[in-house]
């Protein structure tokens, strides 16, 4: 085989898809509409069986909800204040309680200059069978000057067959703040089995805005199809069922930092990376990435990682987010 | 003289010869964290390693940032995607270093308004010089077709990378070039694969890759810089 002359297929790079809501979207954005799993031949964008859009203000001495909107399948719980920072928590609530084929969330969250929110959800974000399609969450977020967002959701549990897409785009500016911890789980199956689904894709990528135009600081793209490669092993999930993401963009992360979280991540079960993006516009991203046998643990060591920024940055206690 | 094929030929195979002197001896591109946790240790697994990085991170990253430039997209925003997109430090770091070298060979060897184009905005501090926009800005120029440029790319990267494991495992020289000779079907796949691909495919990772290339930054006893 390998001796063949290969030949040159034609990709469908050029081919023009409906563009999503990502204002002017480069050629290499995700497109949106449904169509095969591959992401081949873009269909029709349906209607959103779920829509939100928050925008945060910091107004008298504490963050407030200037404008919310939601329609469909995504409502927010009445925002809370977990300590007196002025830092509002909103928590995102499914009442579908489930992500379905075709189903497309949107999501919109403005932080303004100098607000500072807490988003978080309502419980685990599940995907079910989603036949011949793919759920898709799609969210943009856009940090003003000096503000902060926390973005600490549930982890996501794909069923059997299901197919996810979740597209998160991130604009900052150089004095924004911004953290956000994820975790995968190997998904759940009727015979217990892992690792069952077709395709899970988290894709964040993180902007920086100044006078001078808008650049990309960080492209996180995580595509796992168990159906295509063995993931379990070497080089993928390293027997591991369970993956950890954290993502800090801020003016004071520097190497001391990330080597700090490296020693402290070592302490817990777990196999951890941490590593710092280019510097751009005077803002730097630290990325860690941490593979372990269970929600619970990551979620401790996320929680640890966080919890050191809280109190360093902030004065804060570290997040306790019991469910509202 | 020689007619366009066989000289773009020769010239590929220079470009991808083990000699070429981009430093390739000097990166493992994460494998030696494998070996120091003693997860590579012999040729059956050096060769699952390989396999994996060449399925993962050489099809997502490189081969579909070859494709995406021999498909006229522009050099400058690629440049910025893969910056943007290779999270570990010293995978970056190895890119633009081997990147940097193979822009001089190029220069020096093979010249072309479009190498001194993407040189002139490497120098400009406005793009990074990444090794695969490097190698590919310079096939395109001599009239490699895509695919053979992204299969003599990928192979190249594998024979670097077995070398290095004969040196660090260590392996024997025969039992290096069974682990080429495996990793045939492999490239022949990855370059398959990159053309199926979509945009928002690129730079898909491994979460395993990832950290381990992650971890080198803090091995203590180390042969190679990334």
């Amino acid at each position: 085989m390998s001796t063949t002359p290969l030949a040159v297929p034609q990709g469908d790079v050029t081919a023009e898809a409906a563009r999503p809501d990502f204002g002017a979207a480069a050629w290499w954005a995700p497109r949106s509409g449904h169509g095969p799993k591959s992401g081949e031949a873009a269909g029709r964008t349906p209607a959103p069986m779920g829509e939100l859009a928050l925008r945060i203000e910091h107004r008298g001495g504490r963050s407030v909800a200037s404008h919310q909107f939601h329609r469909g399948a995504l409502r927010v719980l009445r925002p809370h204040y977990l300590d007196d920072s002025g830092q509002v928590c909103y928590v995102v609530v499914n009442p579908g309680g489930a992500y379905l084929g075709a189903d497309l969330y949107v999501l919109d969250v403005e932080v303004g200059d100098g607000a500072d929110l807490l988003l978080s959800t309502q419980s685990a974000t599940k995907i079910y069978r989603t036949p011949e399609s793919f759920a898709e969450q799609r969210m943009t977020v856009r940090l003003g000057e000096g503000s902060r967002l926390e973005l600490a959701p549930d982890q996501v549990i794909a069923y059997r067959e299901a197919s996810y897409r979740q597209n998160t785009h991130i604009t900052v500016r150089p004095t924004s703040s911004l953290v956000m911890a994820e975790v995968i789980t190997p998904g759940w199956s009727p015979d217990g089995a892992s690792f069952r689904y077709e395709e899970l894709r988290l894709r964040n990528e993180i902007h920086v805005e100044t006078g001078e135009g808008t650049r990309l600081l960080t492209l996180d793209n995580l595509l796992i199809r168990p159906p295509l490669d063995d993931i379990t092993g070497t080089g993928f999930m390293e027997g591991y069922s369970h993956l950890g993401s954290l993502v800090v963009a801020d003016a004071r992360v520097d190497q001391a930092l990330a080597d700090e979280l490296h020693q402290l991540t070592e302490k817990f079960d777990a196999y951890t990376g941490v590593s710092l993006s280019a510097t751009m516009d005077g803002i730097t991203a630290l990325v860690l990435r941490s593979l372990s046998n269970s929600t619970e643990k990551l979620n401790t060591l996320l929680g640890g990682c966080s919890g050191l920024l809280r109190q360093r940055w902030y004065g804060q206690a570290p997040l306790n987010l019991r469910k509202y | 003289m020689l007619n366009t094929r066989t000289s773009y030929q020769l010239a590929l195979r220079q470009l991808t010869d083990s000699a070429l002197p981009t430093g390739a001896f000097a990166h493992s591109l994460g494998f030696e964290t494998y070996i120091e946790r003693g997860v590579v240790h012999d040729e059956g697994s050096f060769g699952v390693w390989l396999a994996a990085f060449l399925s993962q991170q050489l099809t997502y990253s490189d081969a579909l940032a070859i494709r995406f430039l021999y498909e006229g997209r522009d050099v400058l925003e690629l440049d910025g995607l893969l910056s943007a997109q290779l999270l570990p430090r010293q995978m970056r770091e190895a890119s633009v270093k081997m990147g940097s070298r193979m822009l001089e060979i190029g220069t020096e060897v093979f010249p072309s308004r479009a190498l001194s184009d993407y040189r002139a905005v490497v120098s400009g501090g406005r793009a990074a010089g990444h090794q695969p926009l490097a190698f590919a800005v310079v096939a395109r120029s001599l009239g490699v077709p895509q695919a053979e440029a992204t299969a003599a790319y990928l192979f190249a990267a594998v024979t670097s990378l077995t070398q290095n494991a004969v040196r660090a495992i260590p392996l024997g020289q025969n039992a290096g070039q069974r682990v080429l000779r495996n990793a045939h079907d492999g490239v022949a796949a990855a370059v398959e694969r990159a053309v199926r691909l979509t945009p928002d495919d690129f730079g898909a990772v491994s979460p395993g890759l990832e950290i381990s290339q992650m971890r080198h930054e803090h091995q203590r006893a180390r042969m190679f810089m990334s």
